[in-house]
């Protein structure tokens, strides 16, 4: 919940109270230079009337209480929320204000309505690509009817964020991870095979082993197919972000490194939602770490870390990175980095993390959406940097491929590519 | 990205203040030295430009709104003759724009009756000071002042009742 202190609400002149001060001053002035007493009787109400709008004033603090969500679904954002004002402040007297987080759009002007003691209102934003960021609080104001004084409403309202992450994200928590740490109170049988609940069969993987496959099954589909536990489904997963600068410039590195926030946030919440184990590591000058965890504790300390990704202005070096997430993290869990793959630090960055053992997948946000929104040359111009820069990408992915598996996130919206990659029988991951 | 409630029908509300406004301008006109002709020219073009700011979407342009009628009541009031009606007027005219900008129609509907304090009280200065003016005999006027000076110390004391905030000791560390 936020609320500012009382003592910072004082009363407030508005320009208008100032406007009439001096237009009645003035001819006050003049009516008294002049001898002229209709200029003395025309500025006498000018000067009374911003003292009046004084006395008019709320006795007490005015104060509010917000309740709000966000609804609709993709790139429709709907903020509704409900004011109820503390009483004597009447809602006829309380202007509000909308600010917009970054990046979002307006479809329709703001609706409020104004009841007896409340003021409900209706946002209506869109996004023209994925995003987590915080909704920014109504400013509320008090004001005579005359505009002439003004104080603020302190306003109680409990955070609100937008969470907008590609659709298919949702199908990521059945992906099966590998399990590095015991659960708390676990103790690991030392006997060969798995514990737990039945589950399930699956598809078996390549490097199954052979006491996993239930061959009755496997003899009916026709296929290898795997016992599956329930303590198995469960796993433990490395988001790791790359925020540091790219030669693509600051602008662009803050939109990719926006999407990259909402993309991990996705990512995260599909296996926490499936109680698998969750950490963050957001790499700048240091790496910044969430360790590993489930459950919705977990959940909203993700997402405030997330919420507080921004961009570093002085990288650290790749190896730094990789010697944190040794410190942090046990070697052999599934890491996911995002990164725009802007450089060659990227590369050594994957390579540094391999050698470490962790077993590494990269979903990099293409740049070239947003390079190609941006249009300052001719038409023929602009093809041949864009089909330039999509060879220099392309390069780029083909040696990243050499260390890990690449996803080029080129299509905001949806992130299939990670999803089919991770669930992929053949298994993605690269066994140091 | 600001938003009040929009139009909210307040638009009639705004053309009784207006009128009288234009009324009371016009009068004004026409009794002062500017002549039968120029004042009424004087006090129309203030009105109507004022209330044609009011009328555009633009806020950098409404924001300049009062400043046409502010300068055409003051041409006005230094062109009056001294005497009992056109200071009347003149009082009159500053309550009707007050009025006026209680009835904005950019806010919600209701604001003369919201603001009735606003230009009321000013209104009642007015008053005050017009019947000490004329309605007192010259022999009495320090009566007129002594009761100016009640109706102040009346209103200080509504507003301490009203403000409890105003007695409060202010907090120590």
């Amino acid at each position: 919940m936020t609320g500012p202190d009382a003592a910072a609400r004082p009363l407030r002149w508005r320009t208008r109270s100032f406007v009439l001060l001096g237009a009645g001053l003035v001819a006050a002035a003049a009516g008294v230079l002049a001898r002229q007493p209709a200029l003395l009787f025309l500025g006498l109400p000018l000067l009374v009337a911003p003292l009046a709008a004084v006395l008019g004033g709320p006795p007490r603090d005015p104060r509010g209480t917000l309740e709000w969500r966000v609804d609709g679904n993709g790139p429709q954002v709907d903020v509704l929320g409900r004011i109820e004002l503390a009483p004597p402040t009447r809602p006829a007297d309380v202007e509000i204000r909308f600010d917009r987080p970054p990046g979002l759009t307006e479809r329709a002007p703001p609706r409020v309505d104004r009841e007896s003691t409340a003021i409900s209102f209706s946002l209506a934003w869109r996004t023209g690509e994925p995003v987590i960021a915080p909704v920014p609080s109504p400013r509320l104001v008090w004001c005579d009817p005359l505009g002439l004084v003004e104080r603020e409403v302190a306003l109680e309202a409990p955070a609100l964020a937008i969470e907008r992450y590609p659709p298919e994200l949702m199908r990521l928590g059945t992906v099966r991870l590998e399990r590095t740490i015991l659960l708390p109170g676990e103790t690991r049988s030392h006997r060969i095979g798995s514990s737990g609940e039945f589950y399930g069969i699956r598809d078996a993987t390549p490097n199954e082993p052979p006491r996993r496959i239930n061959w009755p099954a496997s003899a009916r589909a026709g296929h290898l197919l795997a016992n599956e536990f329930e303590l198995d489904r469960t796993g433990d997963v490395l988001i790791l972000l790359d925020a540091r600068p790219s030669p693509l410039g600051r602008a662009i590195d803050e939109r990719l490194l926006s999407l990259a926030t909402a993309a991990a946030y996705g990512v995260a919440e599909a296996f926490l939602r499936e109680k698998a184990r969750v950490g963050l590591g957001v790499f700048g000058e240091f790496l910044d770490i969430v360790p590993l965890a489930g459950g919705r504790t977990q959940r909203l300390r993700l997402r405030g870390a997330l919420l507080a990704a921004r961009l570093t202005t002085s990288p650290g070096p790749p190896e730094r990175c990789a010697i944190a997430v040794r410190r942090q993290f046990p070697p052999g869990v599934t890491t996911i980095v995002f990164t725009p793959l802007g450089d060659e630090s990227s590369d050594h960055l994957l390579t540094h993390l391999r050698w470490r053992g962790f077993p590494t997948l990269v979903v990099s946000p293409s740049p070239l959406p947003l390079q190609e929104a941006a249009r300052i040359l001719s038409d023929e111009e602009e093809l041949l940097v864009a089909r330039l820069a999509r060879l220099v990408r392309r390069d780029r992915l083909s040696r990243v491929w050499e260390h890990a598996p690449v996803v080029d996130w080129e299509e905001y919206w949806s992130l299939g590519g990670l999803v089919d990659l991770l669930r992929r029988p053949g298994r993605w991951g690269r066994r140091v | 990205m600001t938003s009040g409630a929009g139009r909210t029908g307040g638009d009639l509300a705004a053309i009784v203040p207006l009128a009288a406004l234009a009324l009371d301008a016009l009068a004004l006109g026409a009794i002062g030295s500017l002549g039968m002709l120029i004042g009424p020219i004087v006090a129309a073009v203030g009105v109507g430009l004022s209330a044609g700011l009011a009328g555009r979407s633009r806020p950098t342009v409404r924001r300049y709104r009062l400043a046409p009628v502010l300068l055409a009541l003051g041409v006005l009031a230094f062109a009056a003759p001294p005497g009992p009606a056109p200071e009347l007027l003149a009082g009159a005219g500053a309550v009707a724009l007050l009025a006026w900008i209680a009835a904005d129609p950019e806010r919600p509907a209701g604001g003369i009756g919201r603001g009735a304090l606003g230009w009321g009280l000013p209104g009642l200065a007015v008053g005050l000071a017009w019947a000490g003016t004329y309605l007192l005999p010259p022999s009495a006027a320090p009566v007129g002042v002594a009761g100016g000076l009640v109706a102040a110390a009346v209103i200080a004391l509504a507003a301490l009742i009203r403000r409890p905030d105003f007695a409060e000791p202010s907090p120590t560390l």
